[in-house]
């Protein structure tokens, strides 16, 4: 129980740094384009809020570990994550305006940067990849990208919107 | 408590700081704009700065095995309020996405194009059983937990999901960066990028959406909406679509392909 209680901790703990860099890299923003989202009261019940909405993630990933449903147990944490905010906005408003006060782009740029940390040790298996899988890769993204975006207009199209 | 996590921090605060005070940069080439974000030069910069021939001094402590091991460990943790947020940007606009629900569903088919476009491409190039693996998706955990289960990691077709792993892994949030401006250049509509965004990698997702929303940013809200709402759909369809279509129809691609080459 203890190792379970020290884990969540551990989790609080890291959620807490990514909502602080979040914060953080709004002042820098605020620095370069003082127009871009004002850190207000509000922010920090946003931050708040999506701290609170990740812990509930975890703890309902963790709980779904037991389903004996193998696609439950290995339905992405980000998923669940999704899902709680979704269904926690859908009822109630105030939530809504919390988040929507904490800057998008501000949430992307430090996620990239421990994105980028985490591979440091990734570009040596580059050599181990050859140019042809490196060409394909481009189709590949192309593919999936294109493909769902030419659907996409297509069906708005056919809906009339 | 690891002593060395306060130079990853600081880093950290330092390349935040950096990148955002470049700011976005628009660079036009011929008919198209480029957008560079901020999380592109953050991206751009750890990943350079990691190199090997960089780490002496403090920079071995910044990059030290145990840093290292903490950012990708527990990436997905500071990767969640960011998915957090995005309950707040589907749940206002729901009934506009319940009402083109169809399309949301149908659009998803599209991530098939890694089989249809990726496939001629790569056996064309005189790959084989790797093009299997390498073509199946994008090469991200779903599609790494498939392949390994079916053919083992070891194995041809491994090798080229893992390729396809690591080259996401590094280039792709750059890719869709680049990639989501140009396809808006050449008329398609910013609603098809943004439910297109939801390719299944959280990076990716940001990356292709964020652009999207610094080129037109009155346009934030729906943006955020269709880009989440589609990348939740492709986090609950997408292994039925891996398994059920994908999969077979690269099989049959594949037999047809590779037997027309040999005649």
């Amino acid at each position: 129980m203890s190792i379970q209680k020290n884990k969540y901790v551990k989790y609080g703990l890291i959620l807490l740094l990514s909502v602080a860099l979040i914060l953080f890299t709004m002042e820098i923003k605020l620095i370069k384009n003082p127009e871009s989202t004002p850190i207000t009261a509000m922010t920090f019940a946003g931050l708040g809020v999506l701290w609170l909405f990740s812990m509930i993630g975890i703890f309902i990933s963790d709980m779904m570990q037991k389903s004996s449903v193998k696609f439950i147990r290995n339905f992405p944490i980000l998923g669940w994550v999704s899902i709680t905010s979704l269904l926690l906005c859908l009822l109630s408003d105030f939530f809504v305006q919390a988040i929507q006060a904490v800057d998008f782009l501000s949430i992307t740029t430090p996620i990239l940067t421990f994105a980028g940390i985490s591979v440091a040790n990734r570009l040596v298996d580059l050599r181990n990849t050859s140019w042809k899988v490196a060409i394909v890769a481009v189709f590949v993204f192309t593919g999936t990208y294109a493909g769902s975006a030419l659907l996409a207009q297509i069906g708005l199209h056919l809906s009339g919107n | 408590m690891n002593k060395n996590l306060i130079f990853l921090i600081a880093f950290a605060l330092i390349i935040i700081t950096i990148s955002e005070l470049i700011g976005f940069q628009a660079i036009p080439l011929g008919s198209f704009t480029i957008g560079l974000l901020p999380l592109v030069f953050a991206i751009i910069l750890t990943m350079f700065l990691g190199l090997k021939l960089f780490r002496k001094g403090i920079m071995k402590k910044i990059y030290s095995e145990k840093n290292i091991h903490f950012a990708s460990t527990y990436l997905i943790l500071i990767m969640l309020p960011l998915m957090a947020r995005y309950g707040a940007d589907v749940a206002p606009q729901i009934r506009d996405i319940l009402q083109v629900g169809w399309v949301f569903i149908i659009q998803e088919l599209g991530n098939l194009g890694t089989v249809f476009i990726g496939l001629p491409v790569a056996l064309l190039l005189g790959l084989r059983r790797e093009a299997i693996g390498a073509t199946l998706g994008i090469g991200r955990e779903g599609e790494l937990a498939y392949i390994s289960e079916k053919y083992t990691l070891e194995s041809k077709e491994g090798r080229g999901v893992l390729s396809i792993y690591i080259i996401g892994t590094l280039f792709g949030a750059i890719f869709f960066s680049v990639f989501a401006p140009i396809l808006l250049d050449l008329g398609i509509r910013i609603e098809a990028l943004a439910m297109a965004s939801g390719v299944g990698s959280g990076s990716m997702m940001s990356a292709a959406s964020a652009t999207l929303v610094a080129r037109i940013p009155e346009m934030e809200s729906t943006i955020l909406a269709y880009a989440s709402a589609s990348q939740l759909l492709t986090s609950f369809l997408g292994t039925f679509t891996m398994v059920f279509l994908a999969a077979p129809i690269q099989a049959f691609m594949y037999k047809k392909l590779v037997r027309g080459d040999k005649k």
